[in-house]
């Protein structure tokens, strides 16, 4: 049964990633468009967990999404299932699957899209039981926060796509996340805390922009232009915007050949835009890489402070970055 | 003097902490985690149902030019999560799609009789370009690799960090084979493991 309907865009045309598919030459955005969502949660515990803890999780996760003053979403835990996630059988299924081998992923949401009605036909997140798991209220050392990952997958669930407002670092041979400021961001943190149970500025600003309310579109505004090397577009630029009255932090991409932006969901004030090329991995965490994304330029500060108007934009904003070479 | 004020107060606001999906990998232990290493180009996408018919997937083959790891052979085939069947089509937020002609060295996983699949589930895909200035083959997602010992932020736009001409990446992969083994990711995540601990 068809659960929700995805609108049929052209090309992405604002800030965040929503996500979106191709199918054949068009690109299907992928937005629930009846709510609530509803939902079944497995009937089965993984990685130390059981499922009515799950299904609490669950349930808490969604209510932090929903929680967001300026976008209107919501949904509804229709029962357990036997169902597991990852089935494309038309049902909405959140739950533990033992993958051993993807033994790098610890959660994944996945669409099943009827391509002639734009139809998302059933969305489900699978969550990786052969990862150790918590929910216990301010975590535990070694195990990853179920809350937290849950937050991430329903941000994908509710259309959201990955955020690169995150850094990584080297150590000992290995690579780790330092910081973000998004719940969004594609890589883990660490097992032991709970901060990624908490929703950021971006991550409000990207949900409020695919589900906007009144207040929403009356109290945010935004900031629109290009990013250009050598007086041509640059296709994937991540832009910051940084609030010096508020210090939130909201991120954008430049998504076409234009290098064309729009950071929404701005607080008003003046801002410090910054670019950044994606060159620190994990780029197809973000996009198609059928796109031709450039990575080669360095990151720059916009040379001019941008004052965002309250439910209003700042238009036509362009940002020179220099090749590295 | 004014870019480093700004750089600061960026820095400090971001906080420490962060989330999800993936467990990421420094180029080393793509490598060393990786059974099949080959660069080559896509000749066949072909979606299936799997595992009794609960979900679609897609089996990718793809010509080898080269093999840096792994027995050579003329074609290789691995699975990716998704694919269209009809009108209907299964999509894994962050998986790899590819097309007929893309060009790519990907470095799989593979074991035993299975079909081989990506490492980490997008981070063994290098994609390759024909950069049209200079008409030179050039793999364009930068590789995050350690300069030393010592702890290193990776901060986006480096200078060093840049698309490299293949003959430079292969260079590359083949440099981080002749690291030891102790690279294994298992061992690394065990390390890793005991010192959030502390």
């Amino acid at each position: 049964m068809a659960l929700a309907c995805v609108a049929l865009a052209s090309q992405p045309a604002s800030a965040y990633l929503k996500l979106g598919t191709r199918v054949d030459t068009r690109t299907v955005t992928l937005q629930w468009e009846e709510l609530p969502v509803r939902y079944f949660v497995t009937d089965a515990a993984g990685g130390g967990v059981t499922a009515a803890q799950l299904r609490d999780t669950v349930a808490d996760a969604f209510a932090t999404w929903h929680a967001i003053s300026t976008a209107d979403t919501s949904s509804e835990f229709v029962g357990f299932t036997n169902a597991r996630p990852n089935d494309d059988d038309g049902l909405t299924v959140i739950g533990f699957e033992n993958r051993p081998d993807q033994d790098r992923t610890l959660g994944a949401t996945s669409f099943f899209v009827d391509t002639i009605s734009g139809e998302i036909l059933e969305a489900e997140i699978f969550l990786n039981s052969s990862f150790s798991w918590s929910v216990a209220a301010s975590g535990e050392a070694n195990r990853f926060d179920l809350e937290s990952i849950a937050l991430h997958e329903i941000g994908h669930l509710l259309g959201l796509g990955h955020s690169a407002l995150g850094e990584t670092e080297l150590r000992d041979g290995g690579r780790r996340v330092l910081a973000a400021e998004t719940v969004m961001f594609p890589v883990a943190y660490s097992t032991g805390t709970i901060q990624g149970r908490t929703l950021k500025a971006d991550d409000i600003a990207g949900l409020s922009d695919i589900y906007p309310n009144l207040d929403h579109r009356r109290q945010r505004g935004s900031i629109s232009g290009r990013v250009t090397k050598s007086g041509r577009g640059v296709l994937g630029a991540h832009i910051v915007a940084f609030n010096m009255r508020t210090g939130q932090l909201i991120g954008g991409f430049s998504l076409d050949d234009d290098g064309r932006f729009v950071i929404g969901g701005l607080e008003a004030g003046p801002h410090v835009l910054r670019v950044e090329p994606l060159d620190d991995g994990d780029i197809e965490s973000f996009f198609d890489l059928t796109l031709n994304i450039d990575t080669n330029f360095s990151a720059k500060f916009h040379d001019r402070i941008v004052v965002v108007p309250r439910g209003g934009g700042t238009n036509n904003v362009e940002i020179r970055v220099e090749p590295k070479n | 003097m004014r870019s480093s004020v700004l750089i600061a107060l960026l820095l400090c606001f971001t906080p420490s902490l962060s989330a999800t999906v993936l467990l990421p990998a420094e180029f080393r232990e793509i490598v060393s985690g990786s059974q099949i290493i080959v660069h080559g180009r896509v000749s066949d996408v072909r979606a299936e149902w799997s595992d009794g018919r609960r979900r679609i997937e897609s089996l990718v083959t793809i010509e080898a030019s080269s093999f840096y790891r792994g027995t050579p052979v003329r074609s290789v085939t691995f699975r990716v999560p998704g694919g269209q069947i009809g009108r209907y089509k299964s999509v894994t937020v962050g998986a790899p799609e590819f097309r007929a002609g893309d060009e790519a060295v990907l470095f799989l996983r593979s074991q035993g009789p299975a079909v081989p699949q990506v490492f980490g589930l997008n981070q063994g895909v290098f994609r390759v370009r024909v950069d049209a200035r200079s008409g030179r083959r050039l793999v364009t997602q930068p590789i995050v690799t350690a300069r030393g010992a010592a702890p290193e932020t990776v901060a986006r736009g480096a200078r060093e960090r840049r698309p490299l001409p293949l003959e430079q990446f292969a260079a590359q992969v083949r440099a981080a084979l002749q690291w030891p083994s102790s690279w294994r990711s298992p061992a690394w995540r065990s390390r890793a493991s005991r010192r959030r601990r502390t």
